[in-house]
């Protein structure tokens, strides 16, 4: 059973949801598998899923933190978004106006709140289960609320004087069961009066946080297995950490253990850090590594192991509170309520709640994580009655030649942990999210089977907006800050017809197989370049087909050295047909019967030019040439003409200096064809 | 050889041949060498001063860039976690404290594929043989180790002519002429010794010469044409000195040949002065009165009927106008009088016997139409049967017999008629003919009794004017030598083989098995000489729909709709729009779709569409310098070594290579999948080669032609998207 081991690693997600003990291999005989090919099995088995298992967790934490998009705003995904669109009919532009006013006073009669009332729901620890650990012997940890002043520093001070206020202690229930909703009266609550916010005494308070400190005393049995069910699979990963936190626990029997954790209710700008809402707070017991404040960043460290931020929230201890801020003594909130938070998208879509506390002390946050005990339940309370399904995990490995079994009873992503809350959603999610894997679906009596395998066609490139790699090298992934990545914005509007959402999507297909394997992206997943110059295409130049022209501008300098090249030929005459060449290949003509009107518009856009330049006489040459050709009529000549004695004469000096000057200098030429034609 | 001979010479020189021609070919050669020398040496410096200039420019440029970057509002980038990453620079003494700087990485940019450089163009561009390999190809030692013989088999494919070879005889009219002068010393001093008589004879002449130190310019007018003539007299270099030089390099020609070519060259150029042949400009001071088939010769002979344009880089043999004929008589005399000093009135008031009214015209048109494929231009002619012509002279030529009774009942008023008035009448009489008051408003600055004034005095002078070469009129000279077009029709008699089109020109045969267009089984296009009721040509289509299936005759005869013979279709309207009825005309108008350059998936540069395009749409017209079948053949042998061709079969004659001059579709890749077909079409009577979609093809997809149909060889040095890497 050995070789599972790493199955455990693999599948860590560490949801709640039990594992099931995994069906062994399918090398059903061999009766007893040598240590040597275990290993051998074994390496296998990581060589195949160790990678790209590590790069989707790395992604799943990197997209709690800073989410690139929401899963609920994804088709497939929409039983996550609770936000219904019921009130867009009835919506009027007012109705902000009235809102913000709203706000606006209730949070100038925000000071004027006289209470913080902090309602705990319970203490909960991963190593005890309600289950197993009776509910008589240890029901409740003891918790004690201080409220910590960190004062303004004054010259003497070392450091800033801190001023602890005990505010009280409670008994709060250790790991209650929520899925039995409890009467909101009957759990502990404190009241923290607002006089202890206002500003008092000698020292300037610069900021006031609440210290939480839980006290449970109690016996522990020093194998930890923790559920009956629970095997060395998933327990593998806890092994170091139970052993470090040994020293919390190191006598057996009766010990006590103290955690704590920390949150700011207003900062040192006196901005309020903590809205009405439920909060979850990630504890740490006291023995763990501290945090040092100056280097406080999403990384979480436990047990000296760096954790992504919200992986506390599974791994550690947290406590369960909601928060409220009441005008009087009575229940009735004047705070800006926020919204609770059970019914929002948990994953990762409050950062901006969670984002100011969680810098300030690492393990805590709003209650954002996924896969909470609590929360989980609670969400499939709230949205679908729970479903019975068993979803086996079957990695093929090896040239599909191996495979082992896993299963999981719920519908979570084992590598993001993303609650899915139904077979489709899990599978497009798999299917769009992880395409490093192949999944295939096969239908199963006690739920579904998924067989996963690598996905060899996968293609790793770079799949997001092309120039935003080139237009600011080293800016495009930086997250300090927002950051202007694209010049230009599309507002697109796509109602795509989809097809009805069926689970026959998912099943291995026979031919289609390449097809369903093939990364396919349409579009301009490129940068593109120009074609002269080898430079990377601004997005904004996209639409413009610059190295395209009738008219490239060696082409028409070509054309007017090719005519200075004739001996015989007058510098009258070459300046008008270099004109008139310059204007034929501007605007392409290809049919005889364009030339009369050519001709016209020849004499709209350079007449001022034969004019000033004197070469009246030459142009009416061409135009009689022309005539031979029997390109232009007689009447075009006319009226081209009387249309040139025109411009003539609106001249405001009929050029007199310019008839002196020979041949103008081949630039002088051009840049004056770029004035005529912009 | 010349080398090793001089030097032999002048190792035994004898004291007599001191003036004699070794004397002189030594001469030759030391100055020769000499001359060459400061060549180079001055053309180092320009080298220098060129580098110089360009990277001024590069720096000037770099200042602007850099203000525009100062202008931009660019985030700085603060990074925490990069903290962790510092570069120190430790000095090792106390003094120096330690520099740290936190390390800041960018993301590496993938370098893009190789591209050597070409110039843009939409249009094909006819290019003329070469004759001299212009530059050794240079591919990497490893290539040409492999090969040693390549480079000398390619030179053997230019019969050994490699440009800037510095071989002994190369000498050029630069170079000549200062060589003459060079030698001119040795000759001055000769004369000293020598020539006596003659030297006394100069000096005589000198002597002669008046000589006024003290004067200003005042005199020079009259001194002028003496000092010119004095000069060219004692400067004009003796025979030694071309005899000299034309037994040094044999191949420039004989003696007398040299010194022509001296006189030639160094004739004095006067500011302005143009040569013999230039017909003067006429809006300039120096116009002079001449016919009209020379104030018109420059228009006829460079303009290109079928590009429109004057000297056009497709089509190397330009018609003259002077065959075609008008297809519609215009209403060409106004039939009311212009004004009241109109010289109609004189005319009536003369009474003349038969008024001719206007529409009579007609069948005297007729005749005109029939006798101009003799004449160079429309002239005018008399109706055989009205015997008005009283002013015809006695020769009986018919050019210039005017039509109506020149009689005038008041005296004429006398006007000076500059040469620009008079050559331009004499152009504008042969299209308005008698239609005075048309030529008087365009001439301006003559009224139409002047003008009918003029006619009548003009009349007898033009008629004696002496005949010009009616026949060809000569063609355009340029300065710089070009190589006369060759081309030669490789007819091998296969059917299925294409043939370039050329229009016919044959007067009074009609387009029969002599016809060049029939031999090449091409139409008659309305570029050709022959009559528009020519069995030979294309009538056009008369679709009513898009003219893109088999039942318009234009797409049946893998033709475009030609816009002045397709006139329902749709080609020949909306010139401004992209929406055009007829799908068959894209290549002329250049309908072409957006590409984009990026690196292919394939190999090297590929091309990508911006926009979707549906099955047999137009997507691009492959273009390129259009190159003759030996040429491309030496081209090839290059562009195979390089493994990358450009080249593609236009026609039996003629290729279209894209390697120096192309579009954007010269980045399609081959592939045996292609998503892109192409075909040759005869697009108003040029083969052009269309590249259409094979399928739907959407945004953003990379183009492929299958190259097996246009270029058989060159397929193995190209990018291939093989069969198993089609998606």
């Amino acid at each position: 059973m050995h070789h599972l081991q790493h199955s455990g690693e693999v599948m860590s997600c560490k949801a709640n949801g039990a594992v099931y003990p995994a069906s062994t291999t399918v090398m059903t005989t061999v009766k007893k598998p040598k240590m040597e090919q275990i290993q051998a099995d074994h390496e296998l088995f990581l060589q195949a899923f160790e990678k790209p298992t590590q790069i989707y967790r790395f992604l799943r934490t990197r997209n709690l933190i800073a989410p690139i998009f929401l899963h609920r705003t994804l088709t497939f995904m929409t039983h996550r978004n609770t936000r219904t669109n019921a009130k867009r009919k009835t919506f009027k532009v007012d109705d902000m106006l009235l809102r913000v006013e709203k706000m606006k006073g209730e949070q100038e009669s925000h000071s004027l709140s006289s209470h913080l009332q902090l309602t705990f729901t319970g203490f909960f620890h991963k190593d005890e289960k309600p289950s197993q650990n009776s509910e008589n012997e240890q029901g409740s940890v003891s918790l004690e609320v201080l409220l910590v002043k960190v004062c303004h520093k004054k010259r003497k001070d070392v450091s800033c004087p801190v001023k602890q206020v005990p505010t009280g202690k409670k008994q709060v229930p250790l790991n209650p069961d929520c899925s039995k909703q409890t009467k909101p009266g009957s759990l502990p609550s404190l009241l923290v009066s607002s006089n202890e916010f206002e500003p008092s005494n000698s020292h300037m308070v610069k900021s006031y946080s609440l210290l939480f400190r839980v006290l449970r005393t109690g016996r522990r049995d020093m194998n930890g297995l923790v559920n009956g069910e629970a095997n060395e699979n998933i327990d593998v990963t806890e092994v170091p950490s139970r052993k470090k936190r040994s020293s919390t626990h190191r006598e057996d029997g009766e010990n006590t253990e103290t955690f704590v954790a920390q949150m700011t209710v207003f900062d040192k700008n006196r901005r309020l850090q903590l809205l009405d809402g439920e909060y979850e707070v990630s504890m740490q017991g006291m023995e763990d590594c501290p945090v040092s404040k100056k280097r406080a960043t999403w990384e979480t460290i436990l047990d000296g192991k760096r954790l992504p931020p919200f992986e506390t929230f599974s791994q550690g201890p947290t406590l369960q509170f909601t928060l409220r801020w009441t005008g009087d003594a009575s229940d009735k909130s004047t705070a800006p309520v926020a919204k609770p938070l059970a019914t929002r998208n948990s994953d990762g879509s409050s950062p901006m709640e969670s984002r100011p506390s969680a810098l300030k002390s690492a393990p805590l946050a709003v209650k954002a994580s996924v896969s909470t005990d609590i929360q989980m339940k609670k969400e499939q309370i709230l949205c679908e009655p729970r479903q019975k399904l068993r979803i086996f995990y079957q990695f093929l490995y090896n040239n599909n030649t191996r495979q082992q079994t896993e299963a999981r009873d719920d519908l979570h992503c084992p590598w993001c942990t993303l609650n899915c809350r139904k077979l489709y959603s899990l599978l497009k999610h798999l299917k769009q999210s992880h395409s490093r894997f192949i999944f295939n679906y096969v239908p199963h009596p006690k739920g579904a089977r998924i067989d996963v395998s690598i996905n060899e066609c996968y293609d790793g490139s770079y799949v997001g907006n092309p120039q935003d790699i080139h237009s600011q090298p080293g800016f495009a992934f930086s997250r300090n800050g927002p950051v202007k990545r694209t010049a230009v914005t599309h507002v697109l509007v796509c109602r795509p017809k989809r097809t009805k959402p069926s689970l026959s999507e998912f099943l291995e297909s026979e031919d289609g197989e390449l097809e369903q394997q093939r990364t396919y992206v349409s579009g301009h997943n490129r940068l593109y370049f120009h074609s002269d110059s080898c430079m990377p295409l601004r997005p904004q130049e996209m639409d413009v087909d610059s190295e395209d022209e009738r008219d490239p501008e060696w082409l028409r300098e070509k054309t007017a050295t090719q005519l200075e090249e004739f001996t015989d030929v007058n510098e009258g005459e070459k300046e008008v047909m270099k004109l008139w060449n310059l204007h034929v290949m501007k605007h392409g003509f290809i049919a005889d019967n364009q030339m009369n009107q050519a001709s016209m518009q020849f004499v709209e856009k350079c007449g001022a030019y034969i004019a000033r330049r004197n070469l009246c006489r030459n142009f009416l040459l061409h135009l009689v040439s022309m005539h031979d050709f029997n390109l232009v009529s007689v009447a075009t000549i006319d009226r081209a003409m009387s249309r040139l004695r025109r411009i003539q004469e609106e001249l405001p000096d009929a050029g007199a200096d310019d008839q002196k000057t020979g041949q103008p200098p081949m630039d002088v030429f051009m840049t004056c064809w770029n004035l005529y034609y912009g | 050889e010349t080398e090793t001979a001089v030097d032999s010479e002048e190792t035994v020189m004898h004291p007599y041949q001191h003036k004699g021609p070794v004397c002189w070919r030594r001469r030759v050669k030391s100055e020769y060498m000499r001359l060459r020398q400061l060549k180079r040496f001055r053309r180092a410096d320009e080298v220098k001063s060129m580098f110089n200039s360009n990277r001024q420019r590069i720096l000037e440029r770099t200042d602007i860039l850099n203000a525009e970057w100062k202008t931009r509002r660019i985030q700085p980038c603060v990074c925490v976690w990069s903290c962790l990453l510092q570069c120190t620079v430790d000095s090792g003494f106390s003094e120096f404290s330690k520099q740290v700087i936190p390390l800041k990485t960018l993301n590496a940019v993938a370098s893009v594929p190789v591209m050597y450089s070409w110039s843009p163009l939409q249009q094909n561009f006819m290019v003329e043989d070469e004759t001299v390999l212009h530059n050794i190809p240079y591919m990497g030692d490893e290539i040409l180790d492999q090969d040693g013989t390549f480079i000398e088999e390619l030179i053997k494919n230019y019969d050994g002519k490699v440009h800037g070879d510095r071989e002994c005889g190369f000498i050029n009219d630069e170079i000549f002429v200062e060589l003459v002068g060079a030698l001119t010393q040795y000759s001055d001093n000769d004369d000293e010794d020598d020539d006596e008589e003659e030297q006394e004879f100069k000096l005589e002449k000198m002597e002669s010469l008046p000589y006024f130190p003290s004067l200003g310019p005042c005199p020079f007018k009259f001194l002028s044409p003496y000092t010119l003539l004095s000069d060219s007299s004692k400067k004009f270099p003796s025979d030694k000195i071309f005899e000299a030089i034309s037994s040094m390099f044999p191949d420039k020609g004989s003696t007398e040949e040299l010194r022509e070519k001296y006189k030639e060259l160094t004739e004095p150029q006067l500011p302005g002065a143009l040569p013999p042949e230039c017909t003067p400009n006429m809006d300039g001071p120096n116009a002079r009165s001449v016919q009209r088939e020379q104030s018109l010769h420059s228009f006829h002979t460079l303009f290109c009927r079928r590009c429109f344009k004057y000297d056009c880089f497709l089509h190397p043999f330009h018609a003259t106008p002077n065959t075609y004929k008008r297809k519609n008589m215009e209403n060409l005399v106004d039939s009311k009088p212009c004004g009241d000093e109109c010289y109609m009135y004189l005319v009536k008031r003369s009474k003349t016997p038969s008024k001719r009214p206007v529409r009579r015209d007609h069948q005297q048109f007729r005749y005109i139409h029939t006798c101009a494929s003799q004449t160079p231009y429309p002239v005018l002619c008399t109706h055989p049967h009205t015997n008005h012509c009283l002013l015809c002279n006695p020769e009986g030529n018919s050019r210039c017999q005017t039509p109506v009774k020149l009689k005038l009942t008041c005296d004429p008023q006398v006007v000076d008629w500059s040469g620009a008035e008079a050559s331009l009448f004499r152009v504008l009489i042969g299209t308005y003919y008698d239609n005075y008051c048309a030529i008087a408003r365009l001439i301006g600055t003559k009224t139409c009794r002047q003008v009918y004034e003029f006619r009548v005095k003009e009349s007898s002078i033009i008629a004696r004017a002496p005949a010009e070469d009616e026949d060809t009129p000569p063609r355009k000279k340029k300065r710089k030598h070009r190589y006369a077009m060759k081309i030669q029709l490789k007819k091998d008699g296969s059917s299925n083989h294409v043939y370039n089109y050329q229009p016919c020109d044959h007067p009074r045969q009609p387009c029969d098995s002599s016809c060049p267009c029939v031999t090449a089984q091409n139409f008659c296009e309305k570029f050709c000489q022959c009559s528009s009721e020519c069995q030979n040509r294309f009538p056009g289509c008369r679709c009513k729909a898009q003219c893109n299936t088999k039942q318009c005759p234009c797409y049946l005869a893998v033709r475009e709709c030609d816009p002045d013979l397709c006139l329902t279709c749709g080609a020949a309207e909306h010139w401004d729009s992209k929406n055009v009825s007829c799908k068959n005309c894209s290549i002329q108008r250049g309908a072409k779709k957006h590409l984009l350059l990026a690196p292919s998936d394939v190999a090297g540069w590929g091309i990508f569409i911006k926009e979707p395009v549906q099955k047999n749409e137009f997507i691009s017209e492959y273009c390129g310098e259009i190159i003759s079948q030996d040429e491309a053949d030496r081209r090839g042998k290059v562009y195979d070594k390089y493994m990358c061709s450009f080249l593609f079969n236009l026609n039996n004659d003629f290729v279209v290579d894209a390697t120096r001059k192309g579009n954007k579709i010269r980045f399609a890749n081959h592939s045996v999948h292609p998503n892109c077909y192409a075909k040759v079409m005869m697009v108003n009577g040029d083969h052009r080669i269309g590249i259409f979609a094979k399928r739907t093809i959407q945004t953003g997809e990379e183009l492929f032609f299958d190259y097996r149909y246009s270029q058989a060889d060159a397929l193995k040095y190209v990018g291939i998207e093989r069969e198993s890497e089609m998606p």
